[in-house]
């Protein structure tokens, strides 16, 4: 699954080459304390996501993959160990690592199209980039056209249906050109139907950008369908049990999840899992 | 310039996300104009209602034909229209001077007593130290009524301006505070990272997206707090005052000018309606989700 380099453009204004980031985490440990009580989240973890793959980490509630993904993210200090995102050692958030949650968490005071303009004005008001104000009003126009929200930029948040509302949250993250995009069961709360329509949305918006993803789930299909390994988590103290690889061609589409391959590959995480 | 592409050169034909979509069916200028039909339809039976209302007090009141127990709706009227212009004698004002006298008092008063408020709350929400510290002082005010002080406040600082602001002010913080406290509490974690990632400051994330997202629970605690406000000041001025509505009202009673009193009444209504319309036009700015 390499990546093809994809010619984009930093926040900087240079031209890059190649989207995609290198992620290694390296023995992490997180152990939490409430109350006195100490609860041990992960244990041991050693992951790497090579540059422009997708990868599932996948596992009950409370088994410590969003964890993970946050600490990722930067959004949590682990107890032990690290995590480097192409050459940098994480520490904080940064737009370089896109983030993505079940709930699309639009700005609701803010127009779909001011919600995806965020990222880069937050960053200029810090200096970041230089881009002016026409340049990112149409970049922001030629990222919701590819989302098919072309016609909704003035639309409020609260205007937009359930699946929109995920594209919209979607063309916002890709705005920051991120080079790993984190996804915490981003369709946990969608119905089946939108869900598997957004999963082909991804992984059109992927084939095209790119970039690395790492996507939490406790969905066994969503793995098998998106993934090119699956991260399997669990166990006391949490930690990575086993990684699968997913070996279907792609592009991958709804009509693939009946295919006995696919099914044998779910029967084979079942297992993993000691369901 | 910026070369990102739009579309990738291996775009499928078949599986791109704009032709899957059946949400391109929506139509978002239908969408609106059907939010403002069921607006004018709502003002619309809004109106009957009062009118009935109306109607109802018209036939009591040339029913009993008592005009000191109950004016007419119409000497109600005339009685609204000349005191609009004409002073009342015991204390040359007119009824929209002492509606301005009312209105100066509260609207100071209200505007300390939010800024203490918001002000309290936010330093609540950011330490714990001081939560812990302040919050069983607000909750031993909170339930006090604050037209209980009127004659601690009298005492403390005379008959003037200066009690009524203090009895605004000593209303409004505790509903300010606790509104302050309780909108920022409902701000997800996640949109705070949320932005975070998106690439804003810690200072660039309280000002756009942690205050933005606490405004429409401010908003609502201020609609509470003019409410108990507006009750306030009229009561302080029926017990201590030379001016302003409640004074008139009080005056108007004392001299069995019945009509007067309902046109002082209806004029605080009228008033209080305002305030609370200007405050539910702020929440719509702030929240535009309450638009629909």
């Amino acid at each position: 699954m390499a990546a093809d380099p994809t010619p984009a453009v930093s926040p900087n204004g240079t031209v890059t080459q190649v989207t995609g980031a290198e992620v290694r985490v390296r023995s992490i440990g997180k152990t939490f304390r409430r109350r006195g009580r100490r609860t041990v989240a992960l244990s041991g973890i050693d992951l790497d996501v090579r540059a422009g793959e997708f990868v599932c980490l996948l596992g009950p509630s409370g088994c410590g993959k969003s964890t993970l993904l946050r600490i990722v993210a930067g959004a949590l200090d682990a107890d032990e160990g690290q995590v480097t995102v192409g050459s940098e050692p994480v520490s904080g958030p940064s737009p370089d690592r896109g983030m993505l949650f079940q709930s699309p968490l639009l700005f609701p005071w803010l127009t779909t199209r001011k919600n995806v303009l965020f990222g880069p004005k937050a960053q200029r008001s810090r200096g970041l980039h230089e881009r002016d104000d026409p340049e990112l009003d149409a970049d922001a126009d030629r990222i919701l056209d590819t989302v098919g929200l072309g016609q909704f930029g003035d639309a409020f948040p609260h205007e937009l249906s359930g699946g929109m509302r995920h594209r919209a949250a979607f063309a916002r993250a890709l705005m920051t050109r991120p080079s790993l995009l984190l996804m915490d069961e981003p369709f946990g709360a969608l119905d089946a139907i939108t869900r598997l329509r957004m999963h082909e949305f991804l992984l059109g918006i992927w084939r095209q950008y790119r970039m690395t993803i790492i996507f939490v789930t406790h969905d066994i299909e969503e793995s098998v369908l998106l993934a090119d390994r699956v991260a399997v988590m669990g166990g006391k103290p949490p930690t990575i049990s086993e990684i699968i690889d997913i070996p279907l061609e792609r592009p991958r589409d709804a009509d693939d999840l009946d295919t006995t391959e696919f099914l044998a590959i779910k029967r084979q995480i079942r297992a993993s899992l000691a369901l | 310039m910026t070369t990102w592409p739009t579309v990738a050169p291996e775009a499928p034909t078949s599986s791109g996300p704009a032709t899957l979509d059946p949400d391109a069916q929506f139509d978002l200028a239908q969408h609106r104009a059907g939010i403002r039909r069921a607006r004018l339809r709502r003002i619309g039976l809004g109106g009957a209602g009062l009118v009935v209302v109306l109607a109802l007090w018209e036939l009591i009141a040339v029913l009993l034909n008592d005009p000191v127990a109950l004016p007419t709706v119409s000497a109600t009227a005339s009685a609204f229209g000349h005191y609009l212009t004409n002073p009342y004698p015991s204390q040359s004002k007119t009824l929209p001077g002492d509606l301005a006298i009312s209105l100066q008092r509260i609207l100071i008063g209200f505007a300390i007593g939010t800024v203490i408020g918001v002000a309290v709350g936010a330093a609540m929400s950011a330490s714990q130290v001081i939560r812990q510290l302040i919050d069983p002082v607000i909750e031993v005010i909170r339930p006090l009524p604050p037209l209980a002080f009127i004659p601690l406040f009298i005492v403390w600082f005379g008959i003037g301006e200066l009690p009524k602001e203090v009895l605004l002010v000593f209303g409004t913080v505790p509903i300010m505070t606790v509104a302050t406290v309780a909108a920022l509490k409902e701000v997800p974690d996640d949109l705070r990272l949320c932005a975070r990632t998106l690439g804003a400051s810690r200072g660039y994330t309280l000002v756009h997206v942690q205050i933005p997202a606490a405004l429409p629970g401010i908003v609502t605690g201020m609609r509470f707090a003019m409410a108990g406000a507006w009750t306030s000041i009229v009561a302080a001025e029926m017990l201590a005052a030379t001016s302003g509505v409640g004074y008139l009202i009080s005056q108007a009673g004392n001299y069995l000018n019945t009509s007067l009193v309902f046109a002082g009444i209806i004029t605080i209504a009228i008033t209080g309606l305002i305030l609370d319309a200007c405050l539910r036009g702020l929440l719509l700015v702030v929240d535009p989700s309450r638009r629909s």
